[in-house]
């Protein structure tokens, strides 16, 4: 078994700590992803498991083997880097054949072993052509053949999709995960699109100022963010602070001031025990809250507030609703499914009711603070031009 | 294409014709007619002071008797000499420029192009200065006791290299740092990221890919060393005989030999054509190798 321990492991320039006392282990065959904003330190992570970098403190073991000082080309491990770092004066032939020409393979292997993993990427038929020649998709298979063919014990993919086109970036994705299956090793990912590493991985390390901040399977990230941080950066969510009124056996009370002296009663089921009077955040995924013109029938473990809707966002998908709830901007997302709601279409200024189930109220063990993002601060629902907006936020 | 962009095409060619004839103009006053006028020198006869307008070969017979022949070895080897010396130094000077940060590289290109701001003559004047039997290099070394009696580096053949290489340095590193200085590193982490360790990632990847600067250095410190005249002249040794120096010698001093001095002059102008041909020939060859034009 070759399984990836990092202990303790920490990685200064100068003094920027880019990397802050990881630990880690990542299962032998795992599709693993680190994800985080630009300058988190997975990159930098990355490099240290490639052996581009040697940390300041700490271990890499790749099964019973410790790494930390091994310089890059003794590694069982391989790239693939962000611009596919092609050699431009080989073929893509040779470019394939270089790992092995390296270790001085007789020809007959080399000629065999390349073609074979050309194939698997599809690209037998382009051997004879150059970098330059090749779109960025082909450069990107070819990468991946050649950083494949010394059947390394671990694939580092350093953000491999970002030069490509939304399209190419879907299909190469699944390509990736068809590729990950058939060669069975451990490939891990590094990337700063959400998207990707939710689709494509088996556990997500969520990374921030060079610490993780979570590791898990994406549902669980996404279900169940264990900080503000990772609420926020994955996915949608309105953070609501509010504070610990009542513990029953099975669920919370919430209190949240949502204007001067004006507050929301919220329930929430509990995944840990917070004291009455305790401060924390609830972070509320738009899609999981309901939005009616009328009341909904009352039940034990429904949340319901009322509210105005300030906003409407069609997105094709879905429609974005922008709901003032006293100070507190709440955004709902709802999808266009007439047979549950047969109504005529909500407009702007609308009082609306929201709801959602009491364990979609997420509690998180922190406050948030100025410089962390709040429900209240959503930018978008800034009185500008409709039409504007909408166009503003097609990436949502 | 159609008829408006034929006859933009047509309007840019006749344009293009405006804008070279200045420079066509200048090439053929001051180039190509002293050169035909060598190329009809070298088939006249000899005479003492002049020439005698009777055609004749006997220049050309001359120049290949074993006298020039020698001569004409000694500057190509000398000149190889040079290049070879400037490539060892200059490569890693070039190298490590590219790779220095923004600020350095500026300042140590600066300090490449410095000296020529001076006048070679009164560099190479320098030099003599400092090789000479009483010179500082010999001054030096005897006094931190390395040898104990002088050394006789001035008027020979590798005074002529060292001067060379110092003069031609700069035409070399300049070239092969512009081509270094555009290389993407990170191929660099890529080979050694797949198995190959420093030196074998340096001579599969930046090695072949710094090959077009090699190529240019070389050639401009190669053919301006193979004409060499000056450097020959004042730190040469006097025995040698520079191909420079003989064609000098057989336009000035009486006997004089224009015919034979201009079959010379021909002759090498011709070996360094020859050699530019069958250098980019093979360069091109790489190049379409390169685009995939040759399988």
């Amino acid at each position: 078994m070759s399984d990836i321990r990092l202990e303790n492991l920490s990685k200064d320039f100068g003094s920027f700590r880019a990397v802050e006392n990881v630990n880690l282990e990542i299962k032998s065959g795992e599709l693993f992803s680190f994800l985080g904003p630009s300058g988190c330190g997975k990159t930098t992570l990355l490099r240290m498991l490639a052996g581009f970098e040697i940390p300041n403190t700490g271990k890499i073991q790749i099964g019973n083997k410790d790494i930390t000082q091994l310089p890059a080309y003794r590694r069982q491990v391989n790239t693939i880097f962000q611009n596919y770092s092609l050699f431009p004066h080989m073929s893509v032939f040779d470019n394939v054949a270089f790992p092995l020409k390296i270790r001085k393979q007789p020809a007959s292997t080399i000629k065999s072993s390349v073609l074979e993993m050309l194939s698997l990427v599809k690209m037998e038929d382009q051997h004879a052509k150059y970098p330059d020649q090749l779109s960025g998709g082909q450069k990107q298979r070819v990468a991946i053949a050649r950083a494949l063919i010394n059947k390394p014990e671990v694939l580092l993919l350093d953000e491999p999709l970002a030069a490509l086109d939304l399209k190419l970036r879907q299909h190469m994705l699944i390509e990736l995960m068809n590729i990950h299956d058939l060669v069975g090793i451990t490939f891990i990912y590094v990337t700063h699109d959400q998207g990707e590493a939710m689709s494509i991985s088996d556990r997500v390390a969520v990374m921030n100022q060079g610490k993780i901040i979570q590791s898990g399977p994406p549902d669980d990230i996404y279900e169940r963010p264990s900080s503000i941080f990772s609420a926020y950066f994955i996915g949608e969510t309105n953070l609501i602070s509010g504070t610990v009124s009542q513990v029953h056996d099975d669920y919370i009370e919430l209190k949240c001031q949502i204007d001067k002296d004006e507050f929301l009663e919220l329930d929430s089921t509990m995944h840990f025990t917070p004291l009455p009077g305790k401060e924390l955040t609830m972070s509320l995924r738009p899609e999981k809250i309901a939005i009616s013109r009328s009341k909904p029938r009352t039940q034990d473990d429904i949340n319901f507030v009322r509210g105005t809707i300030e906003d409407i966002l069609y997105l094709g998908t879905h429609t974005q609703y922008i709901v003032r709830v006293g100070k507190l901007r709440i955004r709902v997302f709802s999808q266009h499914k007439r047979v549950y709601f047969d109504e005529k279409a909500l407009d702007w200024e609308e009082p609306v009711w929201l709801f959602w189930h009491d364990s979609d109220t997420w509690l998180i063990d922190e406050v948030a603070s100025d410089t962390s993002p709040s429900g209240s601060d959503l930018e978008i629902a800034s009185p500008y031009s409709r039409a504007v907006k909408k166009l503003g936020n097609q990436r949502i | 294409m159609n008829d408006l962009e034929l006859k933009a095409a047509a309007r840019r060619n006749r344009n293009s014709w405006i804008l070279t004839a200045p420079a066509l103009l200048w090439l053929t006053v001051f180039f190509l007619i002293p050169y035909l006028i060598v190329v009809v020198y070298s088939f006249l006869t000899p005479d003492i002071y002049e020439v005698k307008f009777r055609l004749s070969l006997t220049s050309y017979l001359d120049v290949v008797s074993s006298a020039y022949l020698r001569s004409l070895f000694l500057a190509f080897k000398l000149a190889f000499q040079t290049t070879a010396i400037c490539l060892l130094i200059g490569y890693p000077v070039a190298y490590f420029i590219a790779r220095s940060s923004e600020k350095i590289k500026n300042t140590l290109l600066i300090l490449i192009i410095i000296p020529f701001w001076t006048n070679l003559i009164i560099r190479i004047f320098s030099w003599r200065i400092f090789l000479s039997y009483n010179g500082v290099l010999n001054d030096t070394l005897m006094r931190i006791g390395l040898i104990s009696s002088p050394l006789e580096i001035m008027r020979t053949d590798l005074a002529v290299i060292l001067v060379m290489v110092y003069v031609y340095l700069p035409y070399m590193i300049l070239p092969l740092y512009s081509v270094l200085e555009k290389i993407d590193f990170t191929l660099l982490q890529a080979a050694m990221d797949l198995g190959a360790n420093e030196a074998k990632a340096y001579f599969k990847v930046t090695l072949p890919l710094s090959a077009e600067g090699i190529f240019a250095g070389s050639i401009l410190v190669f053919i301006p060393a193979l004409g060499a005249y000056l450097i020959p002249q004042l730190v040469g040794n006097q025995q040698s005989l520079y191909i420079g120096q003989i064609i000098t010698y057989k336009i000035k001093n009486i006997p004089r030999n224009w015919p034979l001095a201009s079959a010379l002059s021909l002759v090498l102008l011709f070996l360094v054509a020859l050699l530019l041909v069958l250098m980019f020939t093979a360069y091109k060859r790489r190049k379409d190798k390169l685009k995939g034009l040759v399988a």
